[in-house]
């Protein structure tokens, strides 16, 4: 049985080989059209989970499993109240390994004579016209805590290091020409107040690469106790957010729980947690357009398919017809269309996979120059799902647009369209 | 003056508490957005404590007296519109610490209207120069969300780009197989006396028709489709806003990149055959 049908597959992929062959110009085209929009649908699919796949290996690999913030928003929100005391009973659960208070502020660069900073206009790399003085990204961290970056050039600040140094990125570096040594004033943005915080003064000890800035952001990183400096006089707020690791034998989930038993109250999140939510808030806009591209793609291609195929097929019915005349049965003649639909589908998915690789490239380079996105994000990630789910829609299509091709050749009189093609 | 109090969701979460129905009027009012009403079961007259702390520590009791549908805003149109719009002096005894509520009232920003709107940037860069810690913009001038669009507008475009390249290898295909199916009837009449040039000019007629037939279609189906989308996504996000907008410079695009593409398709197709000699055209 398996054998017959294995022989009835044979012949009626030969059959559609010898008919695609014939037409090379219609084939080729065809199977490059399908390449085109393969491409397309593949790069969708990468798109759907891509996002939230980056993001969550650049959480992971920042080495914190926990975050624990004042609200539930992990964007923008008030400083986590009683931070200190917090920090230290929660460094004292079992289950937690680390803890490290991470205060976020913004400021700008001021000459150290402390006039006003000149704005220097220039073009960014999304084409859009920035002026100085823009806003430098400032986090404030504890003396000889782990550090959240990774260091390029020079050292860390030290605990107890006079000058108030700081670490920037190569950003920061190479639009102001700094180097290890260099010193920096820096006026905070310190909220409502009516008056402006005087410059404060730093020193840059170190260049370094920070895991979350997105291609454009100056960003800085200074001990906590320096941050004071930045806005004298103003509220000068608290602690942010508190990064946790949990014990390798304990995990993510077990300190979150132990977390939030001891301090009720406090929003706090696993990587699993911040993803899913990113997910559905922040980057919900790009699992919708992935969705809807996709959906559009592989109408789009399911439709050109048909077209093509119905064409195909209704340029050949007089061959079609001679063929049941002289003896090939329906089944056969109806899985040779079948089987056309799947060759031209098939051969051109296959180019349409590295077609598809290459135009991510292309699309995620476009896409990563949106503002707030770190420049390690990527938004095109490739998992075996995305083979799995694509193959299965490409078969769908093929088998979809082949349905009206066959049924015309079902249908087929064959008298008539004989008849038809001798008197025409 | 209002100013609004925009609640990220936990803050309006933690801040509004449970309604009391036929409270006094001489609260201080609040409007709402339509979404914060729904989401926290309110009605027009009811009375909500606000707070600034998770705590709810610090609260004060206003009279909702009114709805309102906030602005759409683009930047965020993924997280729900749960704001709060209060007066100012409210706002402020609600927000700024004890110790500085005798103090000069501050805002977060002041907008400013000129007379002449020409002198924008000139007047963001002389504001910002003196009065340091302040950030003075044009509403015009390219920031941060312009940047997001520009990239966005980018991504379309590549994506548009794609897809017209995959079109056109479809629709050369099929003008190959079309042409084809005329090969006799170009034949017959080159044999009789029929120019290149006479039937290449037949088949530019012919493309144009196709091509600006197929683009109206084209076009229709657009129109069809952006309400499709724009229903489909503001049902999904709970917004006002427009998402798919097809404008007349939208149009003018798209004609100039179909009916070309259309018409270069036929000519190619044809020119293939119209190469060869008459009687190949007609032999089988």
């Amino acid at each position: 049985m398996a054998g017959t049908a294995l022989k009835h597959a044979r012949r009626a992929v030969r059959l559609a080989w010898v008919s695609s062959i014939r037409q090379p110009a219609r084939t080729g085209l065809g199977i490059l059209g399908i390449a085109a929009v393969g491409a397309l649908l593949f790069d969708m699919l990468l798109l759907s989970r891509g996002l939230v796949i980056s993001f969550r290996d650049m959480l992971e690999r920042a080495n914190f499993d926990v975050r624990i913030f004042a609200t539930d928003s992990p964007v923008a929100g008030p400083p986590i109240p009683d931070a200190a005391r917090l920090s230290s009973a929660v460094s004292r659960l079992p289950e937690v390994e680390a803890v490290v208070p991470v205060t976020f502020r913004e400021a700008e660069l001021a000459p150290a004579d402390g006039s006003p900073p000149e704005a220097v206009p220039h073009v960014d790399s999304r084409g859009a016209a920035v002026e100085h003085p823009r806003a430098l990204d400032v986090i404030g961290v504890d003396a000889g805590a782990e550090p959240l970056w990774t260091l390029l050039e020079g050292r860390d600040p030290l605990p107890g290091e006079s000058g108030a140094p700081v670490v920037v990125n190569q950003a920061l570096a190479a639009a102001h020409r700094l180097t290890p040594g260099s010193s920096i004033a820096v006026r905070g943005r310190c909220g409502s107040g009516a008056i402006a915080p005087p410059p404060a003064p730093f020193t840059v000890v170190g260049v370094a690469e920070f895991p979350f800035d997105d291609g454009e952001a100056e960003t800085m990183a200074a001990r906590r106790t320096d941050l004071e400096a930045l806005c004298r006089g103003h509220a000068s707020g608290g602690i942010d957010m508190l990064l946790v690791r949990s014990r390798a034998r304990d995990g993510g989930d077990a300190a979150a729980a132990a977390i939030r038993a001891s301090s009720p109250g406090l929003h706090v999140m696993t990587n699993d947690e911040l993803v899913e939510r990113f997910n559905r808030v922040e980057f919900s806009y790009f699992r919708q357009i992935s969705f809807v591209l996709a959906t559009v793609t592989l109408f789009f291609g399911f439709l050109l398919i048909a077209v093509l195929l119905t064409a195909s097929v209704n340029q050949r019915l007089g061959e079609i017809a001679a063929l049941r005349a002289v003896g090939l049965s329906r089944a056969r003649v109806i899985a040779g269309v079948f089987a056309e639909s799947a060759i031209m589908i098939g051969i051109g998915a296959v180019i349409a996979i590295p077609v598809g690789f290459a135009l991510s490239i292309w699309l995620d380079d476009i896409l990563r120059r949106l503002p707030g996105i770190p420049a390690n994000v990527h938004f095109f990630v490739f998992e075996p799902r995305v083979l799995l789910l694509y193959t299965g829609l490409l078969a769908a299509s093929a088998l979809g647009a082949a349905v009206y091709p066959m049924r015309i050749v079902a249908r087929l009189p064959i008298a008539a369209t004989l008849r038809r093609e001798v008197v025409g | 003056m209002l100013a609004a109090l925009t609640a990220c969701g936990s803050l309006a979460g933690a801040a509004v508490g449970a309604p009391e129905r036929g409270a006094s009027s001489e609260l201080p009012q609040v409007l709402l957005s339509r979404q914060l009403m729904a989401r926290a079961r309110l009605q027009v007259g009811d009375t909500v404590k606000l707070a600034t702390s998770p705590s709810g520590e610090g609260a004060a009791s206003f009279r909702v007296a009114g709805v309102y549908e906030p602005t759409p805003d683009p930047m965020r149109f993924s997280q729900p519109s749960l704001e709060a719009r209060l007066h100012l002096p409210d706002l402020l005894s609600l927000t700024a610490p004890a110790s500085a509520r005798d103090s000069l009232a501050t805002v977060s920003a002041i907008n400013v209207s000129l007379v002449d709107p020409s002198t924008a940037d000139a007047f963001a860069r002389e504001v910002s120069a003196r009065l340091p810690g302040t950030l003075a913009r044009s509403t015009s001038a390219p920031n941060d969300r312009t940047s997001t669009f520009i990239v966005i507008e980018r991504f379309h475009l590549a994506v548009a780009i794609v897809t017209l390249l995959g079109s056109a290898l479809f629709l050369l295909a099929l003008m190959v197989m079309l042409v084809d199916e005329r090969r006799e009837t170009v034949g017959t009449l080159r044999l009789i006396g029929l120019t290149r040039g006479r039937i290449l000019r037949q088949v530019l007629v012919e493309g144009m028709l196709i091509a600006s037939v197929g683009t109206v279609f084209g076009l229709l189906f657009a129109f069809a489709a952006q309400g499709a989308f724009n229903r489909f996504f503001q049902w999904r996000y709970d917004t006002a806003l427009v998402f798919v907008r097809i404008t007349p410079g939208v149009i003018v695009q798209s004609v100039l990149m179909a009916v070309p593409l259309g018409i270069a398709a036929s000519l190619i197709a044809s020119w293939t055959f119209l190469r060869r000699q008459p009687l190949a055209l007609l032999r089988r």
